[in-house]
């Protein structure tokens, strides 16, 4: 299966398969183009598959994700490569051609039935990255329970070499001898779709992320509220208690020049208005508040979505937070600007949710070989004709889908993958190759 | 055929950071299995019996509970903290 990846040609490279990289890529394997999808983790699904619900609708985010993620895995036009990397793409004639990096995750795809024996016997436990760390996982794992391919990996830097995966495994999938392999592709059009990253909430460090026990990110309280969430309920990290009083910080590293980023992240509101509305079903004797700058309920439903907190209870506090500070007991002092009664006010909560905000990955302009695709002020891929082919970037036959221009929510996502993919297929008929 | 295990350990070593954060889990683990071997107990009462820091406890009981080592219990009278306690049937 292996050999016969080396030195394939495909009509589409996309690069990412988070929902705007699958989208792109079933569109344009529906259209009879044959497309590669490479995927640095080990499963595709991207940053959408992690969550608990989407907004306004409140719709489960898995069950709209994971139909989506097998129609992409199982579609004869589409090859994917999950943990993988794209080294680098070179221009060659009307083609480009690109050095992908399939990295051993030392258990044999085809032969891993995802049974977890191995995850069971191995006696290593370290931080889980698909938890936010709120949990261990094992050294050797199935990455999360929707995983696609749901096949074991082994994090080789954590493992001790004990051999108890491979003494269980029923299939004989495990082997130590893989090396990662060099596989070089022939494309005619390149799709970006890295997406985004999350702002690191530690480069905030008056709000005490990693200091404070109990001050976590959205990502981490978006965890706690899906059905494989990590503990038993939402609980704090601290000791285990029922939050009975939580506060959400809005625009954790956006629209804040302090950390380099000026730009709003266009679904930290709306998303933390949606924890908000789940955290008092899960907890109905919980106070949730929410510190914001402005309310940005800018799409379809979303103002009737904040409303519909509102009067749920949920308390909105326009205040711009300028420290948090820890009690001996664990909770913590919010200390705010009223902006409404121009005062510095203190209130105390237990448990702070940061929700933090979009960055652009800095990933995507070295894939180039002599030649960048541009990027634009923000350091996200620069949209050279934005209104009319919102795909094009600076370079010939290479297009972007999703975050990877600009911080979207899901729906916008889906829609600028659609663009993506019509604006690829129409390239593809005029190079007449 | 040979295990693959014995191939890989010819080149590679396992780091001394790796195997103290393994002795580590070990430590904390056999101290929640003692203390919940006398029964169902929250995690502020696990973390005083073991003098380890609550937020520790939470951590490693939580995993122990994802691989199904833990299992929870009744939630108490003031509805602030589970109990848990060892999966038996396990």
């Amino acid at each position: 299966m292996q050999e016969e990846n080396k030195n394939r040609e495909f009509d589409v490279l996309v690069i990412g398969g988070g929902i705007a990289g699958q989208e792109s890529s079933l569109n344009l394997a529906n259209m009879g183009l044959e497309v590669l999808l490479v995927e640095k983790d080990y499963s595709i699904g991207g940053k959408m598959i992690h969550l608990s619900k989407v907004f306004p609708t409140l719709d489960c985010s898995a069950c709209i994700a994971t139909p989506k993620i097998s129609e992409t895995a199982r579609h004869p036009n589409i090859t994917i490569f999950t943990y993988s990397e794209v080294k680098d793409i070179e221009k060659s004639g009307k083609k480009y051609i690109a050095r992908v990096i399939k990295k051993p995750r030392y258990v044999k795809e085809e032969l891993c039935s995802g049974c977890q024996e191995c995850e069971f016997v191995c006696p290593v436990y370290v931080p889980d990255q698909y938890q936010y760390d709120l949990v261990g996982r094992k050294a050797v794992y199935v990455p999360f329970s929707l995983a696609n391919p749901r096949v074991a990996a082994i994090d080789i830097d954590n493992c001790i070499l004990c051999g108890a995966c491979e003494k269980v495994c029923p299939t004989e999938a495990i082997d130590f001898t893989m090396e990662a392999e060099e596989i070089e592709i022939r494309f005619k059009a390149v799709i970006i779709a890295t997406g985004f990253n999350l702002f690191d909430a530690h480069n905030k460090p008056q709000y005490g992320f990693g200091k404070f026990k109990n001050v976590v990110h959205s990502m981490q309280m978006e965890r706690q509220l899906v059905p494989t969430r990590p503990f038993n309920a939402v609980l704090r990290p601290s000791d285990g208690k029922m939050p009975d009083n939580i506060a959400y910080v809005l625009c954790t590293g956006s629209r804040d020049k302090s950390v380099g980023n000026p730009l709003c992240s266009q679904v930290c509101c709306m998303y933390s208005i949606k924890q908000a509305q789940l955290l008092m079903g899960a907890l109905p004797l919980a106070d949730v508040t929410i510190y914001y700058i402005n309310i940005r309920a800018f799409g379809k439903g979303f103002c009737e979505f904040y409303q519909q907190s509102k009067t749920m209870g949920v308390e909105f506090v326009k205040g711009k937070v300028a420290q948090i500070t820890e009690t001996e007991n664990d909770n913590l002092i919010v200390r705010y600007e009223d902006i409404f009664e121009g005062k510095v006010k203190e209130a105390e909560h237990d448990l702070v949710v940061l929700a933090v905000g979009a960055l652009p990955n800095p990933d995507v302009p070295d894939m180039f070989k002599n030649e960048k695709v541009e990027l634009g002020e923000f350091k996200y891929v620069k949209q050279v004709d934005r209104f009319a082919c919102p795909a094009r970037t600076s370079m010939e036959g290479v297009f972007v889908s999703g975050t990877a221009a600009v911080p979207l929510d899901i729906p916008d996502s889906i829609l600028s993958a659609g663009a993506a993919s019509s604006e690829v297929n129409s390239y593809i008929k005029k190079l007449g190759i | 055929m040979g295990k693959t295990i014995d191939i890989i350990k010819k080149t590679r070593t396992v780091p001394e950071e790796v195997k103290e954060k393994r002795k580590e889990f070990v430590r904390i683990k056999k101290l929640i299995i003692k203390s919940l071997k006398e029964g169902p107990k929250t995690i502020p009462q696990i973390a005083k019996e073991s003098s380890v820091p609550a937020v520790e406890i939470t951590y490693h009981l939580m995993t122990l509970r994802k691989y199904r080592e833990i299992i929870t219990g009744e939630l108490d009278d003031m509805d602030e903290y589970f109990s848990y306690e060892l999966n038996n049937t396990k």
